[in-house]
């Protein structure tokens, strides 16, 4: 077997695997911010642990699409996963032009979800559909501007080959890049329904967003959706990371450990966001997600007319 | 250094002074006096009798010469009649307004002679801000809402379009970009010697930026709505020096864009571009005519409308931009005399409507002779120099590359006359329903004293036409490489 | 350096088409003023002279500290309501702004083919001239309609280092007061506006007409 391959399923390997500790981190940091205890650490592993466990429910009028669809929204999650560069390992899949099915792979793993949530009729589930349709609508430019960007830049069209690209020694790109990842994390906060966007703990089906949706699914349903939302995170926060890849050049350890500050670093971002910040009015999320597509307008502007 | 003195220090330490002084005579006296050494320093300049030797960013040529002096002569009686226009006001919120009144004067007066002195285009730049400043309290005298709505819109639109003329003035630097201009100051001089080698895409920018920036204060459609409301809103005084000599002063900017450019391959643009503005303005004045019932309003349009004719005249070239400038002079003198009797009227009536202004003639013999003749004079009726100065604009127009507008211009000008007309012989004949029983008798006042002087210099000017003046015009022609 | 101030310029003006509290608006001004200072100061670090530092440091105390303060005060004297109300929609907006700005830098890399000129420090503060001048047509509040006055000032400002224009010391003052001047004198005309009028709101002043 080629080394590539086995780097590329280590590194897919550790990204589902440590996908749900992201989220017990940043769960712990949030609690810590607000004064709590917290769950452990580790807390995402047992309740995916206890969903695996439980059995599967279907609404009585649901179609196959509600049987299909959680399997498939994981399967693609992964195969996006399998997409993402770690470190300077190439990803299992990489071609040229991989951003878009990337962007898409996810959009598809959010079409099946909605086309689920509607499937059963629940007024509620269709609500929440409807408001993820028209947020994706906005999200969907802050990645094409901001990866288009610095695809757009290095001439390539891989997520492989626009990651090595980067490079900070001179001072404006190194600028272009942070604002970059000041609209990636845009993007991740939305796209994970995280605080400013939607709320992960409300308890009113009415303010939900993204948990609305899976309000009647159960069991091992449950579990595929719980544990592609833990990873769909994580990979943002990869696509983040990746950012600052040129820190680590010099060997695998130094890598790691600006793999694990940063990670760390993020999830405090979060977690902060989370504390300090109520979530928006619904009709003010377009115009921040607006925002967000804007910074990447302007980093494709700025970085093209710079050359 | 003395005439820098008198022209911009003095104004400015009387500004200050009146600050601290309250008491009114005084302020007036003093004001007076710099007004009237403003006037002879500038006759003397302009005769040749004075060398004129100024410090850096400013200087003296035949065009500023020209406009120093219709500042000053503006100025001049302008400030001889202010007092007794301060003594009795027409409403008593005014009475706050007193207390500034002559040091904004100074100020403006100050401010207008450095922009018309000025010889770089910063230096322009920042005096007409200035002028803005100066003059923006002085139209909100009267302290009641019209005043500071028109006060507001007038600050805000002339400053925003003062900003418009900066963007223009650094275009300019970049169409100095690669000549020998590079990297040096911005001195009209310098920029007319070298208008050959700019850039004319920038050049041409630039003078888009300026014209419509200063239009704003010139009065120029589109942009005239916050000048025609200043202007209707201000007291007499005030509304006679913004139609007499500020236009004149924002026009100068134009001009120095407008003499860089005459000597390039963009002067055809740049007269298509006066030309246009100059149509629409006058059509706005024509337009606006039939419908107005404001009489103060009805001469702000008819500034708007003169300065129309103005820049239709700088636009066309040849004999029109001598009579252009003819028409500047005559202009500013009969606007003076048209608003200070307006303001008579409205300290009698109590009122701008043309409504409430019934049987003027009887109840106010001496002020309305004057206002009619004034609207004659306005109105290009000879023997007065307005009549003059539009007949060379016509011949130029006549004889240049554009005659036909000419056709508009006069069909635009005659509704205006007509309409004008229309108003103010109502104004002055016809009859109200609730007369008083025996108008008490107008008095002698010093404004009607000032009006009458200025009717016989207006037509003293052009019937024994001074050889000074008519050196002066074309030494201004000359400089902007016109051929008569 | 200087593309880096600029980025950071455009953000604000992308903040500010976002924002919809007054508060945010002087946050703005306050930062393009500190800004536009930086970028006046920045070559001095190599090379200091005392005459050179006065006008950055004139711009950081009039456009960083007095504006923002006296609008600051303004508000607070006026007892104005914290929310910018706009005349059309958010939505519309920003949309609005974004296309000017792409055009705006496309325009800019044309021209800058044709003329040496530094494309993105003149795209910005050309852009800030626009938003400057949507703010203007788009919010219904006066001291917001100041505030675009400004950010069109600053784009001016931005503008010129762009186009390497060295004015000299004496104008560059003299342009600072007049902008501190008419700054004040709007304030004073809003105190007015404030106890005559019911509100200060563009929607009030409609008096004056043909």
């Amino acid at each position: 077997m080629d080394i590539e391959i086995i780097q590329g399923i280590i590194s897919l390997l550790l990204l589902i695997l440590l996908a749900p500790l992201f989220s017990g981190v940043v769960n712990k940091l949030k609690a810590k911010m607000t004064g709590r205890i917290g769950a452990p650490v580790l807390q995402p592993y047992y309740e995916l642990k206890r969903l695996f466990r439980k059995e599967t429910i279907n609404a009585s009028n649901s179609s196959f699409i509600s049987r299909f669809s959680p399997i498939l929204n994981f399967v693609a999650v992964i195969i996006a996963a399998a997409m993402l560069p770690v470190g300077f390992w190439k990803p299992l899949i990489s071609f040229n032009g991989d951003i878009i099915l990337f962007a898409y792979i996810l959009g598809l793993a959010r079409f099946f979800q909605i086309l689920a949530a509607m499937d059963i009729g629940s007024s509620f589930e269709g609500m929440g559909a409807a408001r993820e349709v028209t947020f994706a609508l906005f999200a969907e430019p802050i990645f094409f501007f901001t990866i288009g960007s610095i695809a757009f830049v290095s001439g390539a069209a891989s997520l492989y080959e626009i990651y090595h690209s980067i490079h900070l020694d001179n001072i404006s790109y190194m600028v272009f890049v942070v604002i970059c990842s000041i609209s990636i994390f845009m993007l991740a906060v939305t796209e994970c329904s995280r605080m400013p966007v939607d709320d992960p703990n409300t308890h009113l089906e009415l303010t939900m967003i993204h948990e609305v949706m899976i309000l009647d699914n159960s069991g091992f349903d449950l579990f595929l959706y719980q544990y592609s939302g833990y990873i769909k995170l994580f990979i943002y926060t990869v696509l983040e990371i990746s950012f600052f890849n040129p820190f680590g050049k010099e060997s695998y350890l130094v890598y790691a450990g600006i793999f694990i500050v940063i990670a760390f670093a993020l999830a405090f971002l979060l977690g902060m966001a989370e504390t300090i910040t109520s979530r928006y009015r619904m009709k003010n999320i377009p115009q921040y997600l607006l925002f967000a597509t804007a910074i990447g307008i302007l980093n494709l502007l700025i970085f093209t007319f710079t050359q | 250094m003395i005439e820098f003195l008198v022209f911009i220090g003095l104004p400015l330490l009387l500004a200050v002074f009146c600050y601290f002084m309250q008491d009114m005579i005084v302020q007036f006296g003093l004001t007076l006096l710099a007004a009237f050494s403003h006037i002879c320093l500038s006759a003397l300049v302009f005769f040749g009798f004075y060398e004129a030797n100024l410090p850096v960013f400013f200087g003296l040529d035949a065009l500023s010469k020209l406009f120093l002096l219709i500042l000053s002569n503006v100025y001049f009686w302008v400030t001889l009649v202010s007092y007794s226009y301060l003594k009795k006001p027409v409403m008593p919120k005014a009475e706050e307004g007193k207390k500034f009144y002559f040091m904004l004067l100074n100020f403006y007066l100050a401010s207008n002679s450095a922009a018309i002195l000025s010889s770089h285009f910063g230096m322009y730049w920042v005096a007409a801000e200035a002028t803005t400043l100066s003059v923006a309290p002085l139209i909100y005298f009267y302290r009641n809402e019209e005043a500071l709505e028109a006060m507001w819109k007038y600050l805000f639109l002339v400053s925003v379009g003062i900003a418009f003329a900066f963007i223009g003035i650094l275009l300019l630097t970049l169409s100095a970009e690669g000549t020998p201009l590079e990297g040096r100051q911005l001195f009209f001089a310098d920029f007319v010697k070298n208008a050959g080698v700019l850039n004319p895409i920038w050049l041409k920018a630039s003078f888009i930026f300026i014209f419509v920036g200063l239009s704003t204060k010139i009065g120029i459609a589109p942009m005239h709505s916050g000048d025609v409301d200043a202007t209707s809103n201000a007291p007499a005084p005030i509304a006679a020096l913004m139609s007499g000599s500020l236009r004149i002063t924002a026009l100068l900017g134009v001009m120095r864009i407008l003499q860089i450019i005459s000597g390039t391959s963009c002067y055809e643009f740049a007269r298509v571009i006066l030309i246009t503005g100059a149509l629409l303005s006058i059509f706005a004045a024509f337009v606006s005519m039939f419908r107005i019932n404001n009489y103060k309003r009805m001469l702000a349009y008819s500034s708007v409308e003169h300065l129309g004719i103005i820049t239709l005249g700088l636009g066309v070239g040849g004999l029109a931009f001598a009579g252009a400038l003819f028409h500047a002079v005559y202009n500013s003198i009969a606007k003076v005399v048209l608003f200070l009797t307006a303001g008579n009227i409205h300290r009698r009536y109590k009122s701008r409507q043309v409504d409430h202004v019934k049987s003027a003639l009887t109840s106010m013999p001496k002020t309305s002779w004057l206002f009619m003749l004034a609207f004659l004079a306005i109105s290009g009726i000879p023997p007065f120099g307005i009549f003059f100065s539009e007949l060379k604009i016509f011949e130029g127009m006549l004889f240049s590359d554009v005659p036909a507008l000419l056709v508009l211009l006069m069909f635009f000008l005659l509704f205006i006359f007509i309409n004008m007309g229309r108003i103010i012989f109502s104004m002055l004949y016809k009859k109200g329903s609730d007369e008083p029983a025996l108008p008490e008798p107008e008095r002698w006042e010093s404004n009607h004293a000032v009006a009458i002087i200025l009717l016989i210099i207006l037509t003293a000017i052009a019937v024994f036409s001074p050889d000074v003046l008519y050196q002066n015009i074309i030494d201004i022609t000359k400089d902007f490489g016109i051929r008569l | 350096m200087e593309n880096v101030l600029s980025i950071l310029f455009c953000l604000s003006l992308f903040y500010v088409s976002l924002t919809l509290r007054v508060k945010g608006y002087i946050a703005v001004l306050r930062s393009q003023g500190i800004i536009l200072a930086i970028l006046l100061l920045y070559p001095f670090i190599y090379d200091f002279s005392v005459y050179g530092v006065i006008i950055p440091l004139t711009i950081l105390i009039i456009k960083v500290f007095f504006i923002p303060r006296y609008i600051n005060k303004i508000i607070l004297d006026l007892d104005i309501k914290r929310q910018v109300e706009p005349t059309i929609q958010q939505m519309t907006f920003l949309p609005l702004v974004i296309a000017s700005m792409i055009l705006i830098f496309l325009a800019t890399h044309i021209i800058s083919l044709i003329t040496k000129i530094d494309v993105i420090p003149f795209a910005s503060g050309f852009s800030a001239i626009v938003v400057g001048i949507y703010i203007m047509i788009f919010r219904k509040k006066l001291i917001v309609h100041v505030v675009g006055f400004l950010i069109m000032e600053n784009g001016i400002f931005l503008f010129g280092t762009a186009v390497a224009s060295e004015l000299p010391m004496m104008i560059e003052l003299g342009v600072l007061l007049d902008v501190f001047v008419v700054v004040f004198l709007m304030g004073i005309a809003l105190n007015k506006i404030r106890s005559s009028f019911e509100g200060i709101e563009v929607t009030q002043l409609g008096r004056l007409k043909d």
